[in-house]
């Protein structure tokens, strides 16, 4: 939980694998690294057994890319498919029973405040559209009412994945799956709507396809989440296997969903804002001047 | 026998876009080093692929196809696209990074 943790105990580095000497020497812990630079630096994410092309893959990957103090970051995580990649990385994760993320993290967060103080420590959750809105319902959204201070980024594949294909409340109403074969019945639940009524600082939605505004998006939410309140991130991370997306089009059906149904969308409240623009130099959200009223 | 994904250099190293390294799902597989290309005349470098991590999905194709309109990366199997960089031969710099090319079938 500090850059202390990421360098060799002395004497031992040359035993170590090349991967982890890499991460020490040349990983992104201690410095400003971007999106931009990647393919120039070790990333903290590593080699991990999920699927060839999964867009979910994707997203993780920019996520951890985008995370400002990674060295000062906790991960919880759920079961589901996110967890092989997130869990293979050089930031401590969490792992949560199935749904209970994001009450897991709310215990971490308050702890790492009262242990800390001022220190930021950032306590990032992530997980599928069934951890978190099927089985981790009530604590996804208890969290939020209690408005605790930590990120929550929801992977929405829009299936359950990792066991042959069942609906979940986010497939959209209709969708025929292998486990589903006679359509889903309801609605793609309003998670974004919930989270705003929730009383969430920041919520927005993103599509791996533009990774510059993955990165920006989940900046904002982890640094708005440590002194304001809940941030709530949705993103739209495909399901190759269960929807039969071929993986050379798995960006291509990205594209195609993002000017369908998952249009970027960014609701931050003014509070959020000032927190931005007076700490983190946001320069876009400095209010702006008010043009002066002539009486006459 | 495996596809790998395979960037030609000197297509890459005329514009060096860097798209391709972002978009690919695997971490640390398509890598950018600015010396690529310098031989050539080439100014900003280019990117190359650690063929141990690449899983064959074939997204910077797409990428390079649709996306920069380069069209430099082709799928190739692995054993035919002679020297290509792997992991351990990876050295990386303050700004970029350089491999030592090995055949992953000569070490």
């Amino acid at each position: 939980m500090s850059l202390d943790y990421v360098k060799f105990t002395p004497g031992f580095g040359k035993f170590m694998p090349k991967e982890y000497r890499d991460m020490v020497e040349h990983g992104p812990f201690g410095k400003k690294t971007t999106v931009s630079q990647v393919g120039t630096f070790k990333e903290i994410m590593e080699e991990h057994p999920m699927c060839a092309g999964c867009a979910m893959t994707l997203f993780i990957r920019l996520a951890f890319i985008a995370l400002p103090n990674p060295e000062d970051t906790i991960m919880v995580g759920t079961a589901g498919c996110g967890r092989l990649a997130i869990s293979q990385a050089a930031v401590p994760f969490v792992y949560g029973n199935y749904g209970d993320q994001n009450g897991v993290a709310s215990g971490l967060s308050r702890g790492l405040r009262l242990r800390f103080g001022d220190q930021p420590k950032d306590v990032v959750v992530m997980a599928g559209d069934g951890g978190m809105a099927d089985i981790g319902f009530s604590c996804t959204l208890h969290s939020w009412f209690r408005q605790e201070k930590f990120t929550t980024i929801m992977l929405d594949n829009e299936v359950y994945g990792n066991t042959g294909g069942q609906e979940s409340g986010m497939t959209n109403k209709g969708q025929v799956l292998k486990m589903a074969p006679l359509g889903k019945k309801f609605e793609k639940m309003d998670m974004l709507g919930m989270a705003k009524v929730a009383g969430c600082a920041y919520v927005a939605t993103v599509v791996p396809n533009n990774p510059r505004r993955v990165e920006s998006v989940i900046k904002k939410a982890v640094l708005i989440a440590r002194e304001v309140g809940p941030t709530y991130i949705q993103a739209y991370t495909s399901c190759n296997i269960e929807y039969a997306i071929p993986t050379d089009q798995v960006l291509q059906d990205c594209k195609d969903v993002e000017n369908d149904r998952y249009q970027f969308t960014e609701y931050i409240s003014d509070e959020a804002k000032e927190h931005l623009s007076t700490l983190y130099g946001y320069k876009e959200y400095l209010p702006k001047p008010v043009a002066a009223v002539t009486k006459g | 026998m495996y596809l790998v994904a395979n960037i030609d250099q000197e297509i890459c190293a005329a514009t060096s876009c860097r798209l391709c390294t972002q978009y690919c799902p695997e971490a640390n597989t398509i890598q950018y080093g600015t010396e690529l290309g310098k031989d050539k005349g080439f100014k900003y470098g280019s990117a190359y692929v650690s063929v141990d991590r690449c899983k064959g999905c074939a997204q910077c194709v797409w990428v390079c196809d649709n996306m920069a309109k380069h069209k430099a990366i082709k799928m190739e199997m692995i054993d035919q696209i002679g020297d290509q960089a792997l992991t351990e031969n990876i050295s990386y710099h303050e700004k970029n990074t350089t491999a030592v090319l090995a055949s992953p079938w000569k070490s």
